[in-house]
């Protein structure tokens, strides 16, 4: 009797779950659903939108555009799972997004592959994607290490173009060169150069305390922060590490809180769900009131937090290569269809798996969708000037990262009572060498960035850009009080 | 009853031959994603097996499986990415360091039982995870180290890295499988299974047990470490990654799901299936971590035994349960070999269960009686 009653528990449980589970499936990847059923009678629409987009090439006649012999396979691994998922789920959105206004529906499938946040496994979901399905086109993951390892599968299968999600680790398209990797992206330091400028020289700041995860993301965008504070003015950094994915900051809160007046602002350096616990543990230890408003990283204004945060978040200084913000006509018409497809705002992730998509399409019409010469597409995707992104406009260096706008951006209250980034200061063209544009030999000598690498404080860094960089370099910077623009 | 044993005796030979020749051609025909699974069952599945080999022979549930695969992952890593240490050499670091630590952790987590085993092995894992996670100027952090290759000199099956690969796995896979076999088939195993049963009777009876329980726990951190061996120089990277909680969970589920009192076959159908759900459910559905987890909470709500179990009522008939199969085939025969032969290489090759279904009740009271 006993053990019917536990079997009858089981199986309703069990059914409970797979119920939780297809609901789940239902609202979630709803993108994927909706997209497929939605094709016929969105296909007029699509016909129009891909016209516009061949017109503007101008050399393909409306209706005749080039079409593939079968589907187009792009594979793209993101974590489903795991502390960053709700990236995972943008970029997936993003490029669907793409692929349905540029009306190749029936011209290309995205296989999506969970990587559950894991080094190990996105690699052989690569490896599941070449190998199993086909794919030629591979888009990567979404977190730093997750893109190294990937990196390092792509140099044993060179026969794939590899085009990452949203990992932002700058040696991969830097001393760890593929020529089949190109990022539509950015790179955690490229984005932060002329923030750390900013920061010094617009706003003031001496000394700096830089709160973030551990690992090579945050170390990155550390790094572009550090090289831009200390060459134009800043004294010094320290450094608090935690463990990725880390909700916890009361002991951090009380190691702050002890430095106040020591120094004069927190420069938050991580994304997603910490951002949300650090500002509530920020709040609660009252330090919105000892420091000024708090500087972020590239993902600590991201629409995402901004709707978990409460209002005492605006203000708050961030940078990146797009703005939600930002009023060109590409990017309000991509919001527009995003909201309308999701029903939720957009976020910097979104933007470059949309953008990536579109370049793979580029790169297809490029070659007239024959895709039997890889190089050609490569070729042909680097050659790509896209001035129709959301984030204004960018091309790829000869390193296959993209050249493009760095903004920085301010946290307002909008007039409807919710808030969202304003653009404060853009700096044009910044590749991911940044200022040192005309010096990327010697940047490259530069360690690796590291949780403790660059130096941080002015004088240990003025000594190891000296050794790098030359006397020269060093003379001109300290005579300018600066970079120059 | 005797002609039963001999029919599953040979019906045993005939799938494990199949099964052999099958493992054996693979590479001729198949896609290189067959052997990319293929090999991945092959690491995950020894982890797995070093988790079964402490929980199934001895009932202990240790989280710090993982723990001697990272060493020596890591140690293998450093010695080629950062120390330009030839091969041979650091593999025999590797070995060393993981057994030092693992001997060490023994020596400690042997003297508690139970939960407070559970708890002192979670200990050392996080400790090897932070110290991995933190010490980056060495470890370089959540990246860990990547770029690590299988030396060209050692590519000696096929020019085709991943066949050459393939076959250099079957072989060290196939290799411990076959120690692991025999050690449990010996007196030392069933050493084993009566401290599980009951350790006190055993320690009357004049046997070290502490010294048999510390052994076991190094067994398990070898096979770990040759499961370090082959994730390293296939996946040509290892991070923290490998040993968080969730990855000895992995190896906890599959052993599970296989059948935890199976050491061998239940361990390496659980890894199959686990992993084979994480591949292909994962493209299907993003809910399948909860799929997962459902067929978990079946499985042990029904089949306590494990998947193994359906196998067992298959080769032994539908009502022929778990301890009178056993009783037939397992204990007699099993104490027999034990007194006689002490467990020689052939005696265990007719030993008709390489998975220890003799582990039920029934069955250990059999051995005690026999010995």
């Amino acid at each position: 009797m006993k053990k019917n009653t536990q079997k009858l528990a089981a199986m309703v449980l069990a059914a409970a779950m797979l119920c939780t589970a297809c609901g789940g499936k239902n609202t979630d990847a709803g993108g994927a659903v909706d997209t497929t059923a939605a094709a016929a009678q969105e296909e007029q629409k699509a016909q129009e939108t891909a016209a516009a987009a061949d017109g503007e090439k101008g050399d393909t006649a409306e209706g005749e555009r080039a079409r593939p012999a079968e589907k187009i396979k792009v594979g793209i691994t993101v974590p489903y799972s795991g502390f960053v998922a709700n990236l995972g789920e943008n970029a997936v959105n993003g490029a669907l997004l793409g692929i349905k206004m540029e009306g190749r529906e029936e011209d290309m499938e995205l296989l999506i592959e969970d990587t559950k946040c894991e080094a190990e496994l996105a690699v052989t979901k690569c490896s599941k994607l070449k190998e199993q399905d086909g794919c030629l086109f591979i888009m990567g993951s979404v977190t730093g290490f997750e893109g190294d390892a990937q990196a390092d599968w792509l140099k044993k299968n060179e026969d794939v173009i590899f085009m990452p999600s949203y990992s932002a680790t700058q040696d991969m398209t830097m001393r760890d060169f593929s020529p089949n990797m190109i990022r539509a992206g950015w790179t955690a330091d490229q984005v932060m150069f002329n923030f750390g400028e900013y920061i010094a020289k617009e706003v003031g700041y001496k000394k700096i305390i830089s709160i973030g995860a551990d690992y090579s993301y945050p170390w990155g965008q550390a790094a572009g922060f550090a090289r831009g504070f200390m060459e134009n003015g800043g004294e010094e950094i320290k450094y608090i590490w935690y463990p990725e994915g880390n909700l916890d900051f009361s002991s951090i809160m009380t190691q702050v809180s002890s430095m106040a007046g020591e120094y004069d602002a927190v420069f938050l350096n991580d994304g997603g769900s910490p951002i949300v616990a650090f500002w509530k543990a920020w709040e609660q230890y009252g330090l919105n009131n000892k420091f000024g408003q708090i500087i972020g990283g590239t993902n600590v204004a991201d629409t995402n937090v901004l709707s978990e945060v409460s209002d005492g978040f605006v203000g708050v200084l961030s940078a990146s290569f797009y703005s939600d913000g930002d009023e060109n006509a590409a990017n309000q018409a991509f919001r527009k269809a995003f909201i309308e497809e999701y029903g939720y705002e957009p976020d910097a992730v979104a933007v470059q798996s949309y953008d990536t998509i579109r370049c793979i399409i580029r790169g297809l019409d490029a070659v007239g969708w024959d895709i039997s010469d890889p190089q050609a597409i490569i070729d042909g995707i680097c050659a790509l000037e896209v001035t129709d992104s959301p984030r204004g406009s960018f091309y790829f260096d000869e390193y296959h990262n993209a050249v493009q706008n760095v903004y920085v951006k301010e946290v307002v209250m909008t007039d409807e009572g919710t808030m969202a980034n304003v653009i404060k200061e853009t700096y044009e063209d910044v590749s991911q060498f940044g200022p040192y544009e005309d010096y990327k030999e010697q940047y490259m000598q530069f360690a690796e960035d590291a949780r403790d690498y660059p130096y941080t404080t002015k004088d240990a860094y003025m000594e190891d850009l000296r050794k790098v960089m030359g006397d020269d370099y060093v003379d001109a910077l300290e005579a300018n009080g600066g970079w120059e623009h | 009853m005797a002609g039963i044993s001999k029919n599953t005796a040979l019906l045993k030979k005939v799938c494990l031959g199949t099964l052999a020749a099958v493992l054996l051609v693979i590479p001729l025909f198949s896609s290189d994603f067959t052997m990319t699974m293929i090999i991945r069952y092959m690491y995950y599945g020894l982890l797995t097996v070093s988790f079964g080999f402490l929980a199934g022979e001895l009932g202990l549930f240790s989280l710090m499986t993982p723990v001697s695969l990272t060493l020596t992952g890591y140690t293998i890593g450093l010695c080629q990415t950062r120390f330009a240490i030839p091969f041979i050499p650091s593999i025999f670091l590797a070995f060393l360091i993981s057994m030092s630590f693992a001997a060490l952790c023994g020596w400690m987590a042997n003297r508690s039982h139970g939960v407070s085993f559970l708890m002192l092995t979670l200990v050392f894992s996080q400790l090897v995870y932070s110290l991995a996670l933190q010490w980056t100027s060495m470890t370089n952090g959540t990246t860990g180290l990547l770029g690590i290759r299988f030396p060209d000199a050692m590519e000696i099956f096929s020019t085709n890295t991943k066949v050459n690969h393939y076959y250099w796995t079957l072989i060290i896979f196939s290799l411990t499988i076959l120690l692991v076999y025999l050690l449990i088939g010996s007196s030392y195993g069933l050493k084993l299974k009566g401290i599980k049963n009951s350790e006190t009777r055993m320690a009357a009876l004049g046997y070290h047990t502490g010294l048999l329980k510390w052994s076991a726990f190094m067994v398990s951190s070898f096979i770990s470490s040759v499961a370090g061996v082959l994730f390293v120089y296939n996946t040509g990277m290892i991070n923290p990654e490998i040993m968080t909680l969730n990855s000895s969970n992995q190896a906890l589920i599959s052993s599970i799901l296989g059948g935890v009192n199976s050491v061998l076959l239940g361990s390496i159908v659980g890894t199959v299936i686990n992993r084979t759900l994480e591949l292909t459910l994962g493209s299907l559905t993003r809910r399948y971590a909860t799929i997962v987890g459902a067929l978990f909470l079946a499985i042990i709500l029904l089949m306590p035994e494990g998947l193994i179990s359906i196998v067992r009522k298959l080769a032994y008939g539908k009502n022929g349960t778990i301890q009178r199969a056993a009783a037939d085939t397992g204990p007699d025969k099993r104490s027999a070999s034990d007194d006689s032969h002490r467990g020689t290489a052939d005696q265990s090759d007719q030993d008709p269960d390489p998975d220890g279904h003799h582990r039920s009740p029934g069955e250990e009271k059999g051995w005690e009686k026999g010995r």
